[in-house]
Formats: structure tokens, sequence, C-alpha cells
């Protein structure tokens, strides 16, 4: 009715009616924030500057550890935007992995007289090792999208084989099977984020550096994923995980929409494929088995299906976990014993997928939403 | 603004600071800053108070076009949003005369209104009210326009009378262009015996009168309740929060929200609607928070059904702090309303753990002053809500004395009195008949067309009679003892006040509506109606289906558990005070069946016809509404009280009521023998009664 207004002004609210109030919106982009109140503002920022001074603390093994957890993440948030919000089961996050893996080692590596390589700068590799599964990612799709359910999980499951096959047979690429590749070098217009360096007066570690990269790719990449799922795009992934016929009814493309999820999970895969050569030294192909695409949904189960911060839990969780059992297994009674501690750490994790499948489908960031519900209901439960 | 006069009283012909004076002085020393915000596409848009004026000065030409002249009447039917208070202003700043509607006003009654005022300009909210005055309009032949505010539904209208509230506006602003400052100049011209408004009573008795209220009038009720801190204390600000719900026809509605905003400048926020009144409450937080009683008495049974469906850590914290807040209740209250360092320690304890959760759930955490008023409250009430930290301040007023009357004033309250007479005006009860009448410029100017009520109202020394029963409390503080009409004599020839009685039943969440009987009767019956919500979770949690309101007020567990909130609240009475006999009403009471008003206020004579079986049933013995089985027909009724104690001659009134209490077997919950009487706890429904108390 008002719109007519000639609103020449722009308002000028007295703080004070605003104040103290967060769920009086005046305007959408406060509506729509991310961190949209303060004691969300407030430990975020708290967790960001623990996770910076955390590499000041801890030992050079463990900065590691942790710089895993985030490419952990990153491959880990890839595979919940194409499983976790649109519904399509990949086994061959692998593959896709491998892939951008690879991609690095030509475009980044250093040739030698059995290996090919580039030597180009990050500032090509790293793109180019997420575009390159994504392409391939975006030619599968339209198989991909073809089918669902169990028989999408054994079409994506033939891309594992397809891809250990391939990686172990270019060995002028990957290295060959039992030798492997040493990674890309992370150069960034001559600076390595893989050397000592110093910093401002600061002696770096090279863990160090690269802990700090990896983590500000993170913080990137999950936002943008964030935002993705929470945009059109994002609806429409998630309109066609809880019912594609329903979703095409309502007029959304579904071919597009499951190209699309599947073209920005492998580039997401990709980038964590680039960059995990870099942190664990050198890779066999080997690694890039079923075995590997089932650690990535373990990932998102444990960590929570459909959640950005989820994969990073669960990210956290699976690299954590052997490192855990190891230094608690002398205490432990069996295990070193009777099983060794490499199967006790397999036995741990396939029944922590099962125990979370069964309680917690929500994985454990649903346990934290519950936490946090409880208390934000208080002192009702409504 | 420095050529206004300061008027000291209204005499006629007076130049006056009105209301549309005040909106414009706004808007020119302080144009960009927001005054009201209302919700639409799911934010709270601004309004400015440039904004504002801009609209009402666009009302003003576009009625001044439409031909309106001082005087007439323009009425506005429609809910709580920002055209409300541009018309309202509009229509004042052109010295014509507002009238509201409510909303549920059925065709009938706006029929009725639109004749006795005279309207000739309807401003409607939408489709529902442009239906009403549509098949009104043949019978209101003064009524020459409707204009719409929503175009959803009525854009294939034609009829000729029909405007959209666009085309209203663009009228205005051609006039506008082509008369630049009119409004501006006739605002000016006020005087403070023009008749600003007309607020029809809500007519319990009869048909609704339309009280003249002046600008003089309102000018001083400006000045008394919000500037001197009448209404809310401390006295309202620019950095003041309110959220404007109830009807703005009703005076008060129209004293916290226009009036208020005029001359405080506090921030209006519009509910969406009344259903959404909690969800707007908890996101604006409003810092003054005015409410009827019915408002507070939902709040808390909504509190008290989510309580029940929590968890049990959560119902031990609640249980404990809830024990601090009754020790905080009963010492604030013992103490004015004032804390002590006792109440302040409680306090603070409480507060981490529930308080402040509690009152940011139900949106009052930043209230700093709250009031109740237009109808009686419970103590009861207002005890809860002092413990958990709001203080009430129970408000009394009514349209005819512009809502002037006495208010409880913080560090000085009592509860069960309306406060203390308002600073400069003259209150007095009446010797003979204990009326209370009041006497200061805010008294009305009279009923429209109605001369012989107005003389009625007044008494030979200019004082109003308002009707209600009072009596002075310590010397300071008054009492409201009921309305004059009210009052029950009984067969026994003692003086009854029914609201008493009927506010300590309504403390039960389960009881919305309870209305007591026993004029020239021997003893006192009551109709009683559940709170859907409250009885229906209730039986919910006890596997009792039902289907329908009367399916669930007529099962014999209901009538039990309303049996025990008459029986507690029959201790607090003397004896000649006990309700003997009670009947459930088989339906929720409506302002559209004729049983309310539109402020939700119960229309005795109208129940007595309505309900007139279930009352002869009460008083013939018989049981034929008695609910339950069908074969409680043939129970003989028994009215009981408590016969051991007061010897039931000195009653004079109950037949038997010596010793014919219920058979002591009268079996469990479902049995058909149930007597939905008053009667004495027995045996077989302790069990029942012990699980409803840990409930409670």
């Amino acid at each position: 009715m008002t719109e007519q207004n000639t609103k020449t002004i722009t308002p000028k609210a007295n703080r004070a009616t605003l104040r103290g109030r967060p769920e009086l919106y005046t305007e959408y982009a406060r509506d729509q924030a991310l961190l949209n109140t303060a004691s969300k503002k407030l430990w975020t920022g708290v967790l960001v500057a623990f996770t910076l001074l955390l590499p000041f603390l801890l030992g050079r093994d463990l900065v590691g550890l942790l710089t895993l957890v985030f490419i952990y993440a990153i491959g880990g948030i890839g595979l919940n935007l194409v499983t976790g919000y649109a519904g399509q089961v990949s086994l061959g996050h692998a593959f896709f992995v491998g892939l951008g893996a690879y991609t690095s080692m030509f475009f980044g590596g250093a040739p030698s007289m059995t290996l090919r390589g580039l030597e180009l700068d990050m500032l090509i590799w790293l793109p180019m090792a997420g575009i390159v599964p994504m392409l391939v990612g975006l030619l599968v799709a339209p198989l991909a999208a073809r089918v669902r359910g169990l028989y999408l999980a054994i079409l994506t499951l033939g891309l594992v084989f397809v891809g250990e096959h391939l990686f172990r047979e270019a060995r002028t690429i990957t290295g060959g099977p039992q030798v492997g590749r040493r990674g890309a070098i992370p150069e960034v217009l001559g600076f390595n984020f893989y050397e000592n360096q110093e910093i401002l007066g600061f002696a770096l570690r090279r863990e160090q550096i690269f802990y700090f990269f990896c983590f500000a790719l993170l913080v990137v990449m999950g936002v943008l994923a964030r935002n993705l799922a929470r945009s059109r795009m994002g609806r429409a992934f998630a309109a066609v995980r809880d019912r594609d016929i329903a979703a095409e009814v309502m007029g959304v493309p579904l071919l597009r929409t499951k190209v699309i999820a599947f073209g920005v999970s492998s580039f997401y895969a990709g980038i964590a494929g680039g960059l995990l050569p870099v942190a664990v030294g050198a890779i066999n192909p080997e690694r890039f088995n079923l075995l590997f695409s089932v650690e990535f949904l373990a990932i998102i189960l444990i960590g929570g299906v459909a959640t950005i911060s989820g994969s990073i839990i669960g990210a956290a969780f699976i690299v954590l976990l052997p490192r855990l059992v190891q230094v608690t297994a002398p205490y432990l009674p069996l295990i070193g014993e009777v099983v060794s501690v490499e199967i006790a750490q397999r036995m741990l994790f396939g029944a922590l997928i099962v125990v979370f499948l069964v309680l917690e489908p929500r994985g454990i960031y649903g346990m934290w939403l519950r936490m946090r519900n409880y208390w934000k209901a208080w002192p009702f439960s409504y | 603004m420095s050529t206004v006069m300061e008027p000291t009283a209204p005499t006629a012909g007076a130049r006056v600071r009105t209301v549309p004076n005040r909106v414009q002085e706004h808007a020119e020393r302080d144009p960009s800053r927001v005054c009201m915000r209302e919700k639409r596409y799911g934010l709270w848009q601004d309004i400015t108070w440039a904004d504002y004026w801009d609209q009402v000065t666009l009302v003003g030409h576009a009625l001044v076009s439409l031909g309106v002249e001082p005087g007439d009447r323009v009425a506005v039917h429609s809910e709580n949003r920002p055209e409300w208070l541009y018309a309202d202003v509009g229509i004042n700043a052109v010295r014509a005369i507002t009238m509201g509607l409510y909303p549920t006003n059925p065709a009938a009654e706006v029929a009725y209104l639109l004749q006795d005022s005279g309207t000739k300009i309807l401003i409607a909210e939408d489709q529902e009210q442009v239906d009403k005055a549509l098949e009104v309009e043949a019978d209101c032949p003064d009524l020459q326009i409707i204009v719409y505010l929503e175009p959803r539904g009525v854009r294939t209208y034609e009829h000729p009378k029909l405007m959209s509230w666009d085309d209203f506006l663009e009228r205005g602003r051609i006039h506008r262009e082509d008369d630049p400052g009119m409004v501006e100049r006739m605002a000016a011209s006020a005087e403070s015996d023009d008749v600003a408004t007309l607020i029809y009573t809500s007519g319990t008795t009869g048909s609704p009168k339309g009280a003249m209220l002046t600008q003089g009038n309102i000018d001083f009720a400006l000045k008394t309740l919000i500037s001197e801190g009448g209404f809310y204390n401390p006295p309202a600000g620019p950095d003041d929060v309110i959220l404007s719900y109830l009807p703005l026809c009703h005076v008060a509605e129209r004293a916290a929200t226009t009036w208020t905003n005029a001359e405080a400048a506090v921030t209006i926020h519009f509910a969406e609607s009344i259903e959404t009144v909690q969800a707007n409450l908890k996101e604006v937080q409003p810092t003054l928070f005015f409410a009827v009683p019915r408002i507070w008495e939902k709040m808390q049974a909504g509190i008290y059904i989510k309580m029940n469906a929590a968890s049990p850590l959560k119902k031990l914290v609640y249980k404990a702090a809830m024990g601090l807040a009754d020790r905080i209740g009963d010492d604030m209250v013992a103490n004015g309303g004032n804390h002590t360092a006792k109440t302040r320690v409680l306090y603070a304890i409480g507060y981490p753990f529930l308080f402040r959760a509690l009152r940011d759930r139900v949106g009052l955490r930043k209230v700093r002053a709250a009031g109740s008023g237009a109808a009686p409250i419970a103590p009861e009430v207002l005890k809860f809500f002092f413990g958990i930290g709001v203080p009430i301040y129970e408000i009394y007023g009514m349209t005819e004395n512009c809502a002037i009357a006495t208010t409880n004033r913080p560090g000085r309250v009592k509860l069960g009195t309306v406060g203390e007479p308002q600073p400069g005006i003259d209150l007095k009860i009446d010797e003979e008949t204990g009326e209370i009448c009041t006497r200061h410029p805010g008294v009305f100017a009279g009923y429209w067309n109605k001369p012989d009520k107005t003389v009625e109202t007044m008494d030979d020394e200019g004082f109003l009679r308002t009707g209600d029963v009072g009596e002075w409390v310590d010397g300071t503080h008054i009492k409201i003892v009921d309305r004059i009409k009210d009052i029950i004599i009984t067969a026994g020839g003692k003086n009854i006040s029914p609201s008493e009685i009927e506010n300590s039943l309504k403390t039960s969440p389960f009881v919305k509506e309870a209305v007591v009987i026993g004029d020239k009767k021997p003893y006192l019956v009551a109709l009683i109606g559940i709170e859907l919500d409250t009885v229906g979770d209730w039986a919910q949690r006890r596997k009792l289906p039902y289907t329908t309101y009367r399916d669930l007020a007529e099962k014999p567990e209901v009538l039990e558990m309303i049996q025990r909130v008459v029986k507690e609240t029959n201790d607090k009475f003397a004896r000649a005070e006990n309700v003997r006999k009670f009947r459930m009403m088989p339906k929720e009471l409506d302002h559209e069946d004729g049983e309310m008003t539109a402020t939700q206020k119960v229309k005795r004579s109208a129940l007595h016809d309505i309900f007139g079986d279930l009352v002869d049933d009460m008083y013939g013995n018989t049981k034929l509404f008695a609910g339950g089985d069908q074969a409680s027909v043939h129970v003989r009724a028994v009215p009981v009280g408590d016969e051991d104690e007061a010897p039931a001659e000195r009653l004079g009134e109950a037949p038997a009521a010596d010793g014919e209490a219920t058979p002591a077997d009268a079996s469990a919950a479902t049995s058909p023998e149930l007597l939905p009487d008053a009667e004495e706890r027995d045996a077989a429904t302790e069990a029942a009664q012990n699980d409803a108390e840990d409930r409670a």
C-alpha cells in the first residue's frame, strides 16, 4: 500500500529499538546472514582464532594431521553436496580425488626420466586439479542421472575400478604401483607453501604454512558450498533428493541439477586430491581404491548428511581416529595382542558407521543440533 | 511548533495541540526517524515520521476532495496497521470525526454503528469488511464511499461506492497539488471542543453508545496518561518499543498506540494478526506492554501448557525457580510492588536459570512497564508475573473519561485494587450507591445523539458516573467491587460481587469463562466455559479421546476437574459466596453469536436467554444438563457445601444443605452418577486428584 511513498530520505531507526532483538529483522541481509546471531559470530570468531593458534601449540606431526583434516574436509564437502544435498549416492569419490591428484602432479610436478610434469605455478595446477575432474564428472553425470539408488552406487563403484586400473597403468604420470609419486610443488609466484619461510620476522615451519593455506582454502570452499546449498540450486538439490519426480513436476530440471551436483562435487574432490599428495609427501595409485571412497562416505555419515560443518567434523573424526586408537592402544586390552591396531581401527570404523546410521542418522552435527535446540527452547521443550 | 499555545484547561473554542499537530511536529523535527514498523514480506518495514505525515496529509486532502466537512464522521474498519493511524490522524487533521469498528463486528452491528453515527465515508480493510458494509449499505443512507485497503478479492467488485485506497490517496495527491498546505492549515485551526472520535461502548447491557471524545479530552489524556506516566511509569520515551495488537477502536489501545506514539515518539510495531501476537512479541520484545486480563491469562496458560510438555530436567528447574518466583511475588506484593533485598537476591538466583529465558520466550524480556486494564484481573495472575520479573500495573478507566481514573504506580502497588486516582483529577465514591465518579478535563462531551443517556451518566456537579461500585482501600487506593448492574443480591439479601468469584475461577488455566448467577436466588450457581487449548492438552495427556468442544466440556473427567477448581475457589470465599452448582457451557462464547461483545466481555443478559435451560436446570433441582451419562438425569441434585463448618440455617439459602452429602461411594471418573456440583472430595477421586496436583 505504501510503496508509492515518496521515500526521498533513508529511514533512521533509533538504535535502542533494535538492540537486543535478534529476531526483529528489518532487512533481508540480516535475516539471511550465515552468522545471524551475536553468539554465532562470537563463537565462530573464537573457533577461527583457536584454529589459527593451534599450529604454534602442537607438534609437527599433529599439525600435518590437522592439515589432512582440512583436505579431507574439502573432499567431504564435495561428496556431501552430491550425496547429502542432492541425494545421489556416489561410491566413486575416490576416483575424482585421484584424478585431481594426478592432474596436479602432471601440471605442477617436477619431471624426471620416467615421469612427466610441467612444473607450472600452483595458480594453474590447483584450479586444473579441480577443473579436470569436474569435466570428467560432467561427462559421467548424464549416465549417472539415468539411474538412482543402488544402481547409481554400482555405476559409481565402476568408476573406482576403472580409475584404479588407469592410475596403475599411466606410469609416466602416477609413478606406477608401489612406487608412487611426490605431490606437485605448491609454489605461487615464487612463494612455496611447503617450505620453511620467514614471514614478518616469524620463522614458520613448512607444516605450519601449509596448514594455514589449507585452512584458508577450506574456509573459502566451505562458505561457497554453504551458499550454494542455500541458493536456488541448493534448493533444487534438496528437491531432487527428497523426490525426484515431484521435483521435476515443480519445474526443477532433473538432468541438469544432477549433472551440476556431480560437477561441483568432482571439483571439490579434485582440489582435495591436488593438496593431498603435498601434505602426505608421496602417494601410490593404490590409495584411490574403494576403501578410500568409503572413508569419504563415513565422513559425511558420521559428521552429518547435508551439512557443511558436519563434513568438517566428520573429516576430523575419520582422520584423527586412527591416531586416537594408536595412542590409546597400549592402555586397552586385546588390541595389539589379539587384534592388531590396524584391524582394531577398521573394526571401530565399521562399528561407528553402523551405530550412527541406526542411532543418529544426522551424525555428530545432528547431536549438536539436538543439544543446541534443547538449550534454545529453554525452559520449554518446543 | 512555537505557534502552538499551551492549553491549560479545554475551554470551549480554545486552541489545542492535537494528535495531528504532534505528528506534524515530529515529522518536521525528525523526518527520517522511524516511528513505526509493519511486517510485510517477512520483514519489519520502517515507516518514518515523514512517511507518516505525508500519508496523513494525503488522507486529509482526499477526504476534503470527497466533500468531508469538519464534524463529519469517517469510519475505520480494520485490524491494526499503519493505514489505521494514517486514516485516524488524517481524519482528525481535517477536523472530521473518527469512528472505529471492531474487525469482529458482524454485519448487523456494522449497520447499527454506521447508521447511528451517520458515517459518510467508511475505510474498510479487506474483502471481509467490504462484504459486511455492502450487505448493509442500503440501510445506511449517509454512507457515500467505501474505501478498501486490500484490493485482493475486491478488485472485481463493481459498486459505485467502492474506491481503492490507492485511488483514494491519488485523489488526495491531486488535491494537494491544487491546494498545498490545506491540511496543515486545518490541523492548526483545531479547537478543544472539536469532537475527535466516537468510541462506541461495548454494549454489554444494551445497544452500544458512541462516546464523544473531544480534542481537549485527548490532550488532557496525552498529558496525564503518557507524559506524566499515568499509563506507563516511568513515562514512555523515544527509546521505547511497543506492539500494537488490541483493537484500535477501543480507547485503551488508541491510548497505547496512536497517542503514546504521537506524544512520546515510541516506535510502534504492528502485530500481523491477533493469532500471531505471541510470535510477534518474541520478535519485537517491547519495552512497554499493555494487555487485557484475557491476554495475561492466556500467556500464563501458554507457559503452563508448554512446561507440561517439557523434559524432566526443565520441569525440575521450572518448579524450583517458580518456587522462588512465588516468594518474590509474595514479598513484592506485600511491599507495594517494590523489590526488597531478599527478592533481589532470589531474583538474581532465578534469573540465569529461568526468568531470563522464560521472559525471552514469551516476549517480555525487555518489558519495563506493563499494564492491565479494561477488565478486572485476578491477583494471582499479577503475582505470577511479578514473580518472574514483569511488573504489571493495573490501570482503571473507561471510554467516557478517556481512560483516566486510577492507576497503580511503581512502588505503591496494592494488589486487588486498581490503584490511586490519577493526579489532577477529582474522584469520589458516591456515599449511597458506592459508585465511583470522576471529574476532570478528560470527561467526555456526551453520547452521540443520545442526550438522555448523557444526562443519566453525569451528575449535577459535573461528575461522571462510571457505573462501577468501588471502595477505598487504606484511603489511597480504589478497589472495584463490580459493575453496579452486575451485583447480585441473593434471595437471602446478601450483596455479592460476581466478578471476584468469576476471576478466581478463571485463575485456573482450564477455565476460560465463568459466569456466576444468583440474583434473587437462594444460592449461587455458575456457567463455566473451558479453555479448549489447556483442557484439550490435559485430555490428550490422559489419553481421553474427544471430538468437539462440547464433547470435551461434558466429559465426566473434565467435569470432575472443573469441580475441583470450583471447590478451590469456594474455599477462598465466605459460605454465602460459594458456588453450589455449575454447568458447562456447550459452546465457546463468540462475538458473532451475540454472547460476547467485541472486547470479549460476556453479555450476561444474552447468556440468560441462550443458556436459560442450564440455569433452570440448576435451580430446578434437575440434572438434565449435568453432563456425563444420560443416566445422571435421574440422580437427585444435592447442593452441597462444607456442611460441618457453618450452620446451614445462618445462610438461610441452601435447602437441605446439612448432611445431604453425595454417596460416599460415588465411584471413579467414568461413573454415570457423577455429580457435577461442588462437593466434598471423596476417596474415589483422590487418586486422580493427586495426579492432577503433580502436574500443576
